[in-house]
């Protein structure tokens, strides 16, 4: 960052979170030029309108506040499966602390959060205390928390009638952004900050490349673990507050199957998921390119038609993963290809 | 009379990189004899039992098998020759039973055949009634002690009809009554006309049980005797045999203060036991010792990896709890581990993040990375350290050993410690960067620091310390002066009762 000598620009132009970014700008351009119409009464409507991008935008958000909770988690070479149902267990958890508990929204919302920091230390305990895997332990939360909220509303209550003052931060603008996506924004700069630029990123990274060199280097590397994972849940419960916003109910299945969306954005988005490499606003590119993927299809004349949009998504989505991880992996790969070939 | 020998290994070369890990070893194996393989740590026993095994290929040499020459020898086509190997950690799977277990070894038809259960009990009983050994066929592997393990690899063998048998230390982790076990399956054996070689470091076994001696030493054998014509000073004299040739830098220091002070240390879980010994100011404590001998596992105990569970730790006259790193850290415990590429450096990271990973409280106030602190330091240190880079940003990966050994003590450097444990710190580092790191250390004892000194490299240990401390046994066995006999560490080492067996 400073006199260091000449940057090495053709190395930061071909880094993944720049061919990332090249993707997203062409895959916005194709949609912005394919997926834009105007109607009988000479209106825009489709992909090309303002209003479109912020529904793009407040859409994101959840998946996006889960991607940035697992990015950490990831670099740490771990894995948090259960973010999308503590997402459904702390909205359940926030409509029974407000409707039955007869709790203000604010002290709900409290509370709510500090489930999650509770749901996230449960897997910090069970990874770091007994050393089980990662995968293993939120596997079994993912099921332990969806359960918990189906059990508190018996698999039919759904909170309703949220105040109008509430509804607005999932619903309305507020300085001409949907409301939660400055919450989001919030987050995401203090997550960047918390890896880039902070000794707890520093340490989170050594993990993920090597846990027991960290070990050897005095890192205490239980309670950076722990931290991860709490604030993940932390996160997640935010995350549950906003879905909640925007839909203005609670439900117990809210967020079923987000953290699979959150762990493509993180991974399409340069996070190696053996840990150590990756960054915040790769993530961000991710969630991203996934987000006008989705939204830009439901747009297009073509799959409007066939009424495919989620099926595309779906399959474009991982075409685009897949592709990712095999150009990012080709710089490697290539030089042990090549002489194998000449031996055979 | 002499028909072929079973095994014939001439003018054996094998090179590791740059390292001459074998140098033109001659060893012969006659049918019926055991062999016994001595010599220190890196002497090249290792390397000769892998190109025997077929599991690394020589670079030079002939290998003989029962008079015929043999060339790309292949883990299985030496099992095929009647080579086998028992090592001290037996490789059997734990969860199958003893039948099972060499079934898998010796069954050799395709996968989908049907497993004939009768007959695979019935071997493996044969087998193990012809060792003598008491197993059931049925018993799972887990269940078994380690000698019990042992047999069931030495019954592998025999099913194999194995006509040379390496033993790698063989008796490591037995008891006496489990040897006495062990010796008359090996004698059994021999009389069977098998070959064995018997690598220990153990002289009375070899007393015991071996029929002829050869040693190594720096990856040549520097003779092969009848081991009526041995005792225990003449084999120490040929394992030590060198001269103290290379130059070390002269002590300069006096001794301080008492840094550091172990009454009774032991820790159960890693075997360290009754460790009583003082480091002090400005002075190198070497520990010498055999590879096991518990220097390694007292390190970890001192850096709080393994916590002690028994004695007093004193730092600076207070006795101190040493739970976890980062209270050996933060009580000004340094240490530079054996691995470096495991546990010394992060290979992925960059030199300037690897060399200030134990001061992040002291450099980072309030969690703040700050670059330019970071990169100065590393800076700092790589123009005293000498360490050959492409600068700061350069992966611990790219560098060579000698390198990565100088940022690892870098790192620790930076926490400006009392105590210093360096943990084969030139192992496997070329000559040039070996004698820099000498210098550095001894530099630093100048400058006031405790200094423990692991090493298994005898002149080394001899030449850099104050006084030199011998391991073994997860204990302290000795503490020599500066500049002893290496026969003496090394008789102390092997804990024979002759001291200064020269």
């Amino acid at each position: 960052m400073n006199a260091t000598g000449k940057r090495d620009w053709n190395a930061l132009l071909l880094r993944h979170e720049m061919l990332l970014l090249y993707v997203l700008v062409a895959e916005w351009l194709f949609f912005y030029f394919a997926g834009t119409t105007t109607n009988r009464r000479g209106v825009i409507v489709g992909f090309g309108t303002l209003d479109r991008q912020f529904d793009i935008l407040r859409h994101s958000c959840e998946i996006g506040l889960l991607a940035l909770a697992l990015t950490p988690v990831i670099l740490t070479a771990g894995i948090d499966l259960s973010v999308g149902s503590l997402l459904g267990l702390c909205a359940i958890l926030f409509g029974k602390f407000w409707h039955d508990g007869g709790l203000s929204i604010p002290v709900a919302a409290a509370l709510a959060l500090g489930c999650g920091a509770i749901g996230g230390g449960l897997n910090a305990a069970l990874i770091t205390t007994l050393r089980l895997p990662p995968l293993i332990v939120t596997l079994g939360t993912y099921s332990l928390f969806r359960g918990l909220a189906e059990a508190i509303t018996h698999g039919a209550i759904t909170y309703t009638d949220f105040p109008e003052s509430f509804l607005f931060l999932g619903q309305e603008r507020w300085l001409g952004l949907p409301t939660q996506a400055w919450l989001f924004l919030g987050v995401a700069a203090a997550v960047w900050v918390l890896v880039h630029r902070t000794t707890f990123g520093r340490s989170i990274r050594a993990i993920g490349f090597s846990p027991e060199g960290a070990r050897y280097a005095g890192l205490p590397v239980n309670r950076r673990l722990a931290l991860v994972y709490v604030l993940a849940g932390l996160i997640a419960a935010l995350a549950a507050i906003i879905y909640t916003a925007r839909l203005g109910q609670a439900k117990a299945d809210a967020g079923t199957g987000y953290e699979l969306f959150a762990i493509t954005a993180v991974v399409l988005g340069g996070t190696s998921i053996f840990g150590g490499a990756g960054s915040v606003h790769g993530t961000l590119l991710g969630v991203a390119a996934i987000a006008v993927l989705k939204n830009g299809l439901a747009c297009l004349p073509v799959v409007m038609r066939m009424n495919a949009a989620e099926e595309m998504s779906g399959l474009l989505t991982g075409a685009l993963l897949l592709l990712a991880l095999t150009v990012s992996v080709l710089p490697k790969i290539l030089p042990t290809l090549r002489p194998k070939r000449h031996a055979g | 009379m002499s028909p072929a020998p079973l095994l014939q290994l001439r003018r054996l070369v094998k090179n590791y990189g740059g390292v001459r890990a074998l140098r033109g070893v001659d060893f012969d194996l006659h049918a019926g004899e055991v062999h016994a393989l001595l010599g220190e740590n890196g002497a090249g026993k290792s390397t000769l039992i892998k190109v025997v095994t077929g599991a690394h290929a020589p670079n030079e040499g002939t290998i003989t098998i029962a008079g015929e020459p043999v060339s790309g020898l292949t883990p299985t086509s030496a099992r095929a020759l009647g080579i086998a190997c028992i090592y001290q950690q037996p490789a059997l799977f734990p969860d199958l039973t003893v039948a099972e277990n060499i079934g898998l070894r010796l069954e050799t038809a395709s996968a989908t055949r049907r497993v004939d259960w009768k007959a695979r009990r019935e071997r493996a009983a044969t087998l193990l009634a012809r060792i003598g050994a008491a197993i059931s066929p049925d018993a799972e592997v887990r269940a078994l002690s380690m000698p019990e393990q042992q047999l069931v690899e030495i019954a592998c063998a025999l099913g194999a009809g194995a006509r040379i048998v390496i033993m790698d230390e063989p008796t490591a982790s037995l008891t006496q009554k489990e040897q006495h076990l062990l010796f008359a399956v090996v004698r059994e054996l021999s009389k069977s006309g098998v070959g064995v070689i018997y690598i220990s470091h153990r002289l009375e076994e070899i007393f015991d049980l071996a029929d002829r001696v050869t040693v190594l030493r720096d990856g040549e054998s520097v003779g092969t005797h009848p081991v009526g014509a041995m005792n225990e000073a003449s084999l120490i004299r040929l394992m030590v045999g060198r001269e103290v040739a290379q130059i070390y830098p002269p002590s300069e220091s006096a001794a301080g203060e008492v840094v550091l002070a172990l009454r009774a240390v032991g820790c159960a879980a890693s075997g360290v036991r009754d460790v009583t010994l003082e480091v002090r100011a400005g002075e190198i404590l070497g520990l010498a010792g055999l590879v096991g001998a518990g220097r390694t596992e007292l390190a970890r105990v001192l850096f709080g990896l393994t916590p002690a569970d028994a004695g007093d730790i004193m730092l600076n006259g207070r006795s101190i709890a040493l739970r976890s790193p980062q209270d050996a850290v933060a009580h000004g415990i340094a240490y530079v581990p054996e691995d470096r590429r495991r546990h010394g450096v992060v290979l992925e990271m960059p030199i300037a993040h690897n060399m200030t990973m134990a001061i992040h409280r002291r450099l980072f106030i309030g969690a703040w990375l700050r670059f330019g602190a970071e990169r100065s330091l590393a800076l700092e240190f790589i123009r005293d350290l000498a360490v050959k880079c492409a600068g700061p940003d350069a992966p611990g990966g790219s560098l060579s050993g000698g390198n990565q050994q100088k940022v690892s003590l870098a790192r620790w450097l930076a926490t400006k410690p009392k105590l210093l444990i360096l943990d084969e710190p030139t192992q496997g580092v070329d000559v040039g960067a070996k004698s820099e790191i000498h210098k550095i250390v001894r530099r630093l004892a100048k400058e006031g620091l405790g200094v423990i000194l692991i090493s298994s490299d005898l002149p080394e240990v001899i030449g850099m310390s104050d006084r030199i401390g011998v391991m073994g046994g997860g204990t302290l066995r000795a503490i020599l002066p500066a500049k002893s006999d290496p026969h003496a560490v090394m008789a102390a080492a092997l804990g024979t009762t002759e001291k200064g067996a020269a």
